[in-house]
């Protein structure tokens, strides 16, 4: 049984379906990618997972456990973890502080719970200080560590995220196309970061318009669109499919 | 502030955008953005998601102020002017996803678009002359119907409201193929008129075939101009990277 | 039963004005974005126009009704929206209900400075009360039948308005798609601007039909607003239908509690008959709880306009020792009278401090700080009639636990809502709770004064005089200010701001918001149950009155409620605000021969001027202040200059070497050259500029010292005071500019094409014309 699984996965905005009986299975320990055209539900069916959106039918488990009667912030402790299409960083605060915040609400509720060791600490259990400047540099942020957020690029903003996400040392992580407003050697950079994460136990969903960047890091890819999967399989699998070729591209006229 | 631009070039284009920036606070989106619509041509402008294209729109019909660069229409620098005022001067867009008011009926839609200065009646006949449908459905709420029917009364908007340069994004958003082939029929017809056209469309095939010029952008840049041709050899790789 | 008739029937038309009023909140809501807490002012405002067209000037008052609700209040709704709603466009919602929030007040203001209170002021309702007709044995009067007949009629014309006019479809256009209208080329703006006329031509409707229901009174009139906020909150501010039911509602409601309990119910002390005015608060509140829950807000919604610097641990620790050295020295320098003020300012200051974690840091809303200051007064009156620390620390606990209480149900409310919640909450407050005779007997209670000497065993230190009480209320200020500087700078500070920027995002994190909002709430109560508690006022039903509120939480934002310094600078501004009246006392302005307006009225209009200046800068006075006396606090030599000079004023001044005005004057000077000075010292300075720059500075000095202010010519002390002050301001700029401080800014405009020369709509003749001016051979003509 994978670590996060979707069954049945919808929601209904006024008339509209805008997620339809999603099936996902996301294990740990691999890279998934959920990719397909614009307004296809893929960021809706994050909103669903972490509990931003309340779904109109369907369950979401996580090991197991159904957690789609959770608020956001329980589940966020049960250990999912997700960045935004739509930047939600701290933009008043400095790139070490919004990581800051994140270890520091983890260790607020962690307290209450069992915590996972840190992914990116080579064993140990660093001190707060420490996990922060580990994240800020693995995400490449150590020059900008005291600017604003608000004053950074969109790609480093997204990276940000990434950074905070990790504080709360999530098992699931949910990457809303972060790599979108990175250059080549920065995407090549998160890439590797992901498989590294992935290696590490962590089970990561990605949403990415950067196909070659899905196909390098993705075990399995699932294809939304008009709310529905249409396709899943391996990368090479999926970029053969005539279905998801037609959905990209359009038929010809 | 200069009256009109010199005249440098024989074939100047009715829209031109040259080096926009564009920003939301202080996030980055376009850097440097060079595009010319030229008269009575069909402009495709294509790319993933997140690579600009909707800023860029945004940017040429006023709705955004860019940073940086200037928007020239008809050779005139109109950068920063109100949407409103260019919209009541014949650039009419056609917003993504979201050309019609859900809580107005079809008639009071077309009320709206009597700020360009026709009459209603004009308006309504040329609309419902387009598209019978729309005449059955006059007093209907626009959100309650399909979504065809919706970018089908957007349409008759830009083509009653007779523009000068239309601007399209994402006319297929969330339609069948069969509703996206039409709605590209009646460009394809709005464009042979003489109407000088801006068209954003994640479809890329789709559109191809009626643009006459392709422009590719990628992370707030444009990335390769062509013909239709030579861009679709091109697309595979910028969309699905094989 | 014929007693159940008459009140029903009595609530009918009452009703009938309260859908009116409601209904123009919400047409100005849903359309321009923006509630308007002014909307009972404007229909105030209306209602002694109304009365002075009519009564006063003796013109017929068909054609008073006209001129008031079709020409007078749209001209002045659109006004407003001109001057001060364009201005907080895109602006927080913590801005736009504060900008508004002032415009109350300020409306206030101007009708009790036009119309001095007093006067009996009647008006009579359409044909003169005379006429009444019969219902099912009741007798009601024509006014009443008319007011349900306007209510028909305003909502017919409303409907045809917003179904068969053009301006009407945009209106409703605007609501759904503001982007959209613009890319069809209507005009947002103006399409805002004709809500407001429309929005004060309903509110001047409601206004004219209650006031002779009503006494001409401006707090009566505007207060009647709460009730259409009620009405609208049922209607979730959306709803005109449902809006309408709760008119009914609340009209039925009020009248039948008002008459049909009798003075004598009571359970146990407490006393029912006070149910019927709390009746709309009670309503206000179960509606805004019963609202469906918003979802979380992210942070793309709202574009944050205000940075606040955070303060060093060192400033606030020096911010807060200088804070008791001013007090003190300035109290030493004051007569016993003018001591109180003082202490005014300050216990208002320790309240606006209350709101810097929760508005400043949080994000979040509250009108009703005066409330918890006043139960926290009330709560250490009531333990007991001597002053313990004991009961002054249950006092804050208590008050701490109340506002926890109230934030708990409110704690999904943002913005427009949390703001409306905690306002029916002071409401409520005051009209079921202050009022009881149990709390406050004879309408008062004697807060117990501190007795601090008593308590640290030396009796001898006077405990009850007004000095005592500055340097307690300095104290406390400087270390709640001490302590907030502190939990900004930590954690929970962190978290808070975390929590402003993106509520999403801490979801995400696993924070619950719940928790962190409640222990905020109860922080800020805390602080204004602390001032109340030793402020050792005898607090009066009338200064926890409802409205009393709203001042407080309009200087903190004005002052700059993210920092401490803001709230200082706030609570003082709204503490030493009567110095203007009796510094103004005998003097008075004529205003065309038709008013004779006491100056010292002028100041109850100033907050509401105040709040005009927050569309431009949102983040209050006190940063601006620490911007300008930047250059200075960087350098050495004018730090520790002033730091020097200033003493030594006072000394003089104290010493009665030179007189308060002289002492006035020269530190009005200095004040004005502090950052010209810096400027100098730092030697950046053209040798030229710096000459006559120092020459200036010396000269304008000299001159406050030399210049006999106490004997200015037997003038009046009010021309004196405007004298040392242009003049502390003129030196001030004169050495400053010398100095080259002031950067003209350029101001940049969006050009019209109109201005470019496209004049008309760009049809395909026109493009085929600017091609041929552009040179293109006829062959390749678009459109041929």
């Amino acid at each position: 049984m994978a670590l996060l699984e979707t069954r049945g996965l919808s929601i209904r905005f006024g008339g509209h379906l805008a997620v339809s009986d999603v099936d996902l299975d996301v294990e740990a320990g691999l890279v998934t990618g959920l990719i397909g055209p614009n307004g296809a539900g893929k960021t809706t069916t994050f909103n669903l997972i972490c509990g931003v959106l309340s779904p109109t039918g369907g369950r979401v488990s996580l090991d197991g456990r159904q957690i789609g009667s959770l608020g956001t912030h329980e589940r966020a402790r049960l250990g999912i973890g997700r960045t935004f299409q739509r930047l939600e960083v701290f933009s008043s605060m400095t790139v070490r502080e919004n990581v800051l915040v994140g270890a520091e609400i983890r260790q607020g509720w962690a307290r209450f719970g069992h915590s996972e060791p840190p992914l990116l600490a080579a064993g140990g259990d660093p001190s707060l200080d420490e996990e922060v400047d580990l994240l800020v540099d693995r995400l490449g942020l150590g020059p900008v560590a005291d600017t604003r957020v608000g004053s950074l690029p969109t790609g480093q903003a997204r990276l940000v995220e990434i950074a905070r996400a990790l504080a709360i040392r999530p098992r699931v992580l949910l990457l809303d196309e972060p790599a979108s407003g990175l250059d080549d050697s920065e995407t090549h950079h998160l890439g590797d970061l992901m498989v590294q994460l992935a290696t590490a136990g962590l089970a990561i969903l990605l949403v990415e318009h950067d196909v070659p960047l899905v196909m390098k890091v993705c075990s399995h890819v699932f294809v939304l669109d008009f709310g529905q999967v249409i396709a899943s399989g391996t990368p090479a699998e999926v970029q053969q499919n005539e279905t998801v070729q037609a959905a990209y591209l359009g038929s010809a006229s | 502030m200069t009256p009109a631009q010199p005249v440098t070039a024989d074939r100047q284009p009715l829209l031109a955008l040259q080096g926009i920036r564009a920003a939301y606070g202080n996030i980055d989106v376009l850097h440097g953005v060079d595009l010319d619509v030229p008269r009575g041509a069909v402009v495709a402008l294509l790319g993933p998601n997140g690579a600009g294209k909707s800023t860029t729109l945004k940017v040429a019909c006023g709705l955004m102020a860019p940073k940086a660069g200037k928007v020239l229409v008809a050779g005139r620098d109109v950068t920063g002017a109100r949407a409103e005022d260019l919209a009541r001067r014949g650039l009419v867009t056609i917003p993504e996803g979201k050309g019609v008011f859900p809580n107005l009926t079809v008639r009071e839609n077309l009320v709206v678009a009597t700020y360009g200065g026709q009459k209603l009646a004009a308006i309504e006949a040329v609309a419902y002359e387009r598209f019978p449908r729309l005449k059955e459905r006059r007093n209907q709420l626009a959100g309650t119907m399909s979504g065809g029917e919706q970018q089908m009364l957007a349409m008759a908007r830009g083509l009653a409201s007779n523009p000068a340069i239309l601007l399209l994004d994402e006319l297929s958003m969330g339609l069948a193929p069969l509703v996206v082939e039409e709605l590209y029929e009646i460009v394809a017809q709005i464009a042979r008129s003489g109407v000088s056209i801006l068209v954003i469309e994640q479809f890329a095939r789709t559109v191809l075939g009626v643009a006459d010029v392709a422009v590719i952008m990628l992370n707030g840049r444009v990335r390769s101009i062509g013909t239709p041709q030579e861009i679709e050899a091109e697309l595979s790789s910028a969309y699905l990277g094989g | 039963m014929h007693q159940f008739l008459q009140y029903t029937i009595i609530g009918i038309p009452l009703a009938a004005v309260y859908a009116i009023s409601a209904t123009g909140l919400v047409v100005t809501y849903t359309i321009s974005g923006i509630f308007n807490f002014a909307h009972g002012a404007i229909g105030m405002l209306a209602a002694f126009a109304y009365w002075q067209i009519h009564v006063g000037w003796g013109l017929p008052s068909w054609l008073a009704f006209i001129l008031v609700v079709f020409v007078i209040a749209p001209l002045f709704g659109a006004l407003i929206e001109r001057l001060l709603i364009r201005g907080i466009e895109g602006a927080s919602e913590v801005i736009t209900i504060v900008v508004t929030t002032s415009l109350m007040i300020g409306l206030l203001g101007l009708a009790n400075l036009v119309w001095p209170p007093g006067e009996n002021r009647n008006v009579v309702g359409f044909f003169n009360d005379t006429k009444a007709i019969s219902i099912f044995g009741v007798n009601v009067t024509v006014h009443r039948l008319i007011m349900v007949g306007v209510a028909v009629v305003v909502v017919g014309l409303l409907w045809l308005l917003l179904n068969r006019t053009r301006i009407g479809v945009a209106m409703r256009a605007v609501v759904d798609d503001r982007a959209l209208l613009q890319l069809n080329g209507g005009r947002p703006g103006l399409v805002s601007m004709f809500s407001w006329a429309l929005g004060s031509s309903l509110a001047a409707v409601a206004g004219i039909l209650i006031a002779p229901t009503l006494n001409l009174q401006p707090i009566t009139l505007t207060l009647m607003v709460v009730t259409a906020y009620a009405a609208a909150a049922i209607g979730r501010l959306r709803s005109l239908p449902w809006t309408f039911l709760g008119a009914l509602i609340l009209g039925l409601g009020e009248s039948w509690l008002k008459g049909l309990i009798q003075t004598s119910w009571t359970i146990g002390s407490f006393q029912l008959d006070k149910l019927g005015s709390a009746f709309s608060p009670i309503v206000l509140l179960v509606a805004i709880l019963f609202l469906p829950q918003p979802r979380l807000r992210s942070a793309g919604q709202q574009q944050q306009r205000e940075h606040w610097k955070v303060p060093s641990m060192r400033t606030a620790v020096v911010g807060a020792v200088a804070l008791l050295a001013v007090a003190v020295g300035v109290a030493l320098l004051l007569n016993p009278t003018r001591q109180l003020l003082l202490v005014d300012g300050l216990f208002f200051a320790l309240v606006s401090l209350s709101l810097v974690p929760l508005t400043g840091y949080a994000g979040q809303i509250s009108l009703a700080q005066i409330t918890f200051a006043g139960i926290g007064g009330v709560a250490t009156a009531m333990i007991g009639a001597q002053f313990e620390p004991l009961n002054v620390i249950a006092a804050v606990a208590i008050t701490a636990i109340f506002g926890a209480l109230v934030a708990l149900p409110a704690l999904r409310l943002q913005g427009i809502y949390l703001a409306l919640a905690t306002a029916a909450l002071a409401m409520l407050m005051y009209e079921l709770v202050f009022l009881q005779d149990l709390i406050m007997p004879a309408n008062s209670r004697q807060v117990p004064p501190l007795g601090v000497g008593d308590w640290l065993g030396v009796g001898e230190w006077s405990v009850s005089s007004s000095l005592a009480q500055i340097v307690v209320l300095a104290v406390a200020f400087g270390l709640c200010g001490i302590g907030l500087v502190k939990l900004r700078r930590g954690r929970w500070g962190r978290r808070l701001t975390a929590m402003k920027d993106s509520p999403v995002a801490c979801a995400t994190l696993g924070l619950s918001l719940t928790r962190t909002k409640v222990a905020t709430f109860a922080l800020s109560a805390g602080i204004a149950g602390l001032a109340g508690a030793i402020a050792g006022q005898t607090l009066t039903t009338d200064q926890l009155r409802f409205e009393a509120n709203f001042p407080i939480t309009v200087f903190a934002v004005v002052g700059g409620v993210g920092v401490v310094s803001g709230a200082l600078i706030g609570g003082l501004m709204l503490g030493v605000l009567p110095v203007m009246n009796s510094v103004f006392a005998t003097n008075a302005i004529g205003f065309f021969k038709v008013f004779e307006i006491p100056v010292s009225k002028l100041t109850a209009v100033l907050p509401g001027l105040m709040g005009v200046s927050l569309g431009r800068n949102p983040t209050g006075i006190s940063p601006q202040i620490e911007a300008g006396f930047a250059p200075m606090l960087r350098s050495r030599v004018a730090t520790i200059g002033s730091i020097i000079a200033i003493p030594i004023v006072w000394v003089l001044a104290y010493t009665e070497v030179i007189d308060g005005w002289t002492f006035l004057a020269v530190l009005a000077t200095l004040l004005g050259l502090l950052p010209a000075l810096a400027v100098l010292v730092s030697g950046t300075l053209a040798s030229r500029r710096a000459a006559v720059t120092t020459i200036l500075a010396v000269v304008g000095l000299a001159g406050a010292f030399v210049l006999p202010w106490a004997t200015l010519s037997e003038s009046s002390n009010a021309i004196r005071f405007c004298a040392l002050v242009a003049y502390g301001v003129v030196v001030g700029i004169a050495a400053t500019a010398t100095a080259g401080l002031f950067e003209v800014p350029e101001e940049l405009r969006p050009p019209s094409p109109d201005m470019i020369g496209i004049t008309s709509p760009l049809g395909r003749t026109d493009a085929v014309e600017a091609e041929r001016a552009l040179g293109f051979r006829e062959g390749e003509l678009v459109g041929r």
